[in-house]
């Protein structure tokens, strides 16, 4: 029997007036997700808000770490809004970092996402994440296995992960550390028969170590955004060749997007040197790109976003 | 027996002139004080009984009334020890009265009779001038503060007996030279921006800090050079103008911090309070107010290193002075304001280990920790930061082997500046927005209308760079001093470009 229960009043932070409307599902309801029902543990009872129907679209996971690199938090977002775009629904676990950016991508690029919380249904953690907690039960689902009003703990996440990874045709790494909660995601899914993909990194960069080693222990490598079409059997459409066709670039620009396509991700000055242009004039020309998504800037550093 | 001399009490900046009252009557020996005297100026009478006798004077047995007036003015300072001594000894006769007509007198009492420095010299002396006094004699050690004030005949006393000998003989001591107030030198204490490598785009938003007298915000690892660069600000402001010099060294002498040899300040004070620092340490403060750190940066750099571990009521503090370039300290007996138009320079690392979001080295801390550090980084100060930028540590192999052109110097940098004030100066004459910082809501609207490319591309930004509504007017006044700096009266879409990048989401 479907588990469509009347929404209890709920206490939501000081906001006594709130009330929450939720959906208890068990696994044998026709709307609890059949990915998930296919594990060995799946989360009873699991609740739900949002959009329960979503849960049986494909889904691909996008998680890493807490603290990304400007280059992270971008590969996760065009990720997410990449996976958005041909109708694949993002899942993550609305911390802050990769998850957000992925949640955030996939809602920019017109697409669904679900999250998967480490806390009660009611309990938006982390508090900073509060928009995106109000808006994805508009566009997707917020689900929790635990009661509500249960504080986020540290033993309540690992749990979680095998939610997120239980849920999705594949896992995408996209920064994490030797220890972390990406690779205990990472090993859910492939316990659960779920194909992990990673982002590789630079040798030198703390959260290119996870990526990397699981890489060398067999994970897929990620080489471009459309590689997570393979899980899908989705046809590729051709990335590169609509990227150089939709950007015009004038005689600067096109000076500084060598540079950064040679030489990867720069400092402003070191770019600045490379170009051999004075800071403030530099400075405009990064806007431009910038606003137009041919470059993003983050930390002091410039990266090629196209 | 009575005698009447003139001295000073200090209010704010301001000297107020007192007149010094002395009355000798018989009676039993005594001695006492009226016209709100503060605790200090109840000390003297000891200090000149003694002062006076170890001057070769002796000390008149009989009942003593001293009345400091206007009676309803509170008066503090050990200025009044001087006076004090001199209107006894003139009272009894000891020493001429007419020569002491029009002339004021300022100055502590040792106990062998010596005179020593006081606080506030200039503004007293100035505040004395003002009132028509022509002649003042005030103790050696203030001689340097005092010699910035012309059309005044000031004599320096080393003790009570030379100037009582001086007042009998008629025979004075020599006036202090007038000094002509000095260029602004730099004093070879101030860096170089020369000396700092691979850090242009930083060095930039300092030009154009410098220029408009734009609040900046640096924020990078440990070790990327945030606190050189901010020591080197100084080097590029504009000279301190005389009238600056004399308002600087007014507060300098009123806080009781000019240097030994009490000589006045000629260039722009930076001031560099801890994060422990108290509210009124900062501010301005005390039973009897003296002017804090924002005051001492008056026209100059105030620089708070580690910005998110100031207690968050201390930086509230900072806004009124922000805005109204000065403070009102108000106090249970008196008001006063201190002039407070400093140059705000803030730093701090990206969390709390000062490693976030650097690729190679790890950062320690746990999300939580980057947030909470960060949370302290918002609010109504940080809002009126215009200049927020990001320095990252310089890689040696970003230097090594490269055609590096020279690194711009100080000097390259100052006439940039200079230029850029200028323009300022002329386009706000007669208002009292002085620099491009400043400027008001409607003034923005007035002053810098971009173009309409300029507009569009504000447009684009807005949407595509998720700007807030803020940052709108603070992108519009710095891309007005970038404007300012390449010498262009119209704001195009290349200032706003720029201005766009100042800034940290």
């Amino acid at each position: 029997m479907i588990g469509y229960r009347a929404g209890n009043p709920v206490r939501r932070g000081f906001r006594k007036d709130v009330t929450m409307q939720y959906t208890t599902l068990r696994p044998g309801d026709a709307a609890y997700p059949p990915m998930l029902a296919a594990i060995g543990d799946p989360p009873a009872p699991l609740y739900v808000t949002g959009e329960p129907s979503v849960l049986s679209a494909p889904c691909i996971a996008i998680v890493g770490t807490r603290k990304a690199s400007p280059y992270g938090a971008w590969c996760a977002y065009e990720l997410g809004k990449r996976a958005a775009s041909y109708g694949i629904t993002v899942v993550s676990g609305m911390a802050s970092g990769i998850d957000t950016h992925a949640h955030r991508g996939a809602l920019d690029g017109g697409g669904r996402t679900v999250a998967v919380l480490g806390s009660g249904l009611d309990v938006c953690y982390p508090e900073s994440n509060r928009k995106l907690y109000e808006t994805i039960p508009e566009r997707g689902a917020i689900l929790s296995e635990l009661p509500l009003g249960q504080k986020p703990l540290k033993r309540t996440f690992p749990a979680r992960n095998r939610i997120i990874s239980g849920l999705s045709y594949g896992v995408v790494v996209v920064e994490a550390a030797l220890k972390s909660g990406s690779l205990i995601t990472a090993d859910h899914a492939v316990r659960q028969g779920r194909d992990v993909l990673a982002v590789p990194g630079n040798l030198n960069q703390v959260f290119s170590y996870g990526c990397n080693k699981l890489i060398r222990d067999g994970a897929m490598i990620l080489t471009s955004f459309d590689d997570i079409l393979d899980l899908f059997d989705i046809e590729r459409r051709d990335a590169v060749k609509e990227a150089s066709m939709t950007v015009a670039l004038n005689r600067e620009e096109t000076k500084i997007w060598r540079i950064l396509r040679d030489e990867g991700e720069l400092t402003v000055d070191a770019l600045a040197m490379r170009a051999a242009m004075n800071p403030g004039d530099l400075a405009a020309v990064l806007t431009y790109m910038e606003i137009r998504g041919i470059v993003h800037t983050d930390f002091g550093r410039v990266f090629l976003s196209v | 027996m009575y005698a009447k001399i003139i001295s000073a009490t200090l209010k704010g900046i301001e000297g107020i002139p007192v007149r010094v009252e002395t009355d000798l009557s018989a009676g039993l020996p005594a001695f006492l004080l009226t016209g709100l005297p503060s605790t200090s100026i109840r000390e003297a009478g000891e200090r000149i009984h003694r002062a006076i006798a170890n001057s070769g004077y002796s000390f008149p047995e009989k009942k003593i009334t001293v009345n400091l007036s206007p009676a309803n003015q509170r008066k503090e300072g050990t200025q009044f020890d001087l006076p004090i001594a001199l209107g006894i000894l003139a009272a009894d006769g000891k020493i001429p009265r007419e020569m002491m007509r029009g002339c004021a007198f300022l100055g502590e009492l040792s106990l062998n009779g010596r005179v020593g420095p006081i606080r506030g010299a200039l503004p007293l002396a100035a505040g004395l001038r003002k009132k028509g006094v022509r002649r003042i004699w005030l103790p050696e050690g203030n001689a340097g503060e005092v010699s910035l004030l012309t059309d005044i005949e000031i004599h320096p006393v080393r003790s009570l007996a030379e100037l009582a000998e001086e007042l009998r003989s008629g025979v004075v001591s020599e006036t202090v030279r007038t000094d002509a107030p000095a260029e602004n030198g730099a004093d070879g204490t101030i860096p170089d921006f020369g000396d700092v490598r691979g850090q242009e785009t930083a060095k930039r938003a300092f030009e154009v800090a410098a220029a408009g007298n734009h609040p900046i915000l640096l924020s990078g690892p440990p070790g990327s050079g945030k606190t050189m660069m901010v020591r080197c600000l100084p080097g590029i402001l504009p000279p301190l103008t005389a009238d600056e010099q004399l308002e600087v060294t007014m507060l300098y002498s009123v806080a009781g911090e000019l240097r030994d040899g009490g000589g006045f300040v000629r260039s722009r004070p930076f001031r560099e309070p801890h994060h422990t620092v108290p509210l009124t340490a900062l501010i301005g403060g005390g039973v009897s107010p003296r002017p804090g750190e924002i005051s001492l940066a008056h026209k100059g750099v105030l620089f708070l290193d580690e910005f998110p571990e100031y207690d968050r009521h201390v930086l509230e503090a900072l806004r009124e002075p922000l805005e109204s370039k000065r403070i009102v300290l108000t106090r249970l007996t008196d008001t006063v304001a201190y002039p407070a138009d400093f140059l705000l320079a803030a730093a701090c690392n990206p969390c709390p280990c000062g490693f976030f979001g650097d690729p190679e080295i790890g950062c320690t801390c746990t999300s939580g920790e980057i947030r909470r550090y960060r949370s302290r980084l918002s609010g109504p100060i940080v809002d009126r930061i215009d200049l927020q930028i990001n320095v990252s540590r310089v890689k040696y192999r970003d230097l090594a082997g490269r055609e590096e052109s020279a690194p711009r110097t100080s000097s390259e940098m100052r006439k940039t500046v200079l230029r850029a004030v200028e323009i300022q100066k002329s386009r706000y004459a007669g208002r009292k927005t002085k620099r491009n910082a400043q400027l008001t809501a409607r003034e923005i609207k007035q002053f810098c209308r971009p173009t309409a490319e300029g507009e569009e591309l504000l447009e684009n930004a807005y949407s595509r760079l998720h700007l807030s509504a803020r940052a709108y007017g603070k992108i519009l006044k710095v891309a007005r001093t970038v404007a300012d700096i390449e010498n262009v009266e119209t704001i195009d879409a290349r200032h706003i470009a720029e201005a766009i990048r100042y800034r940290t989401e």
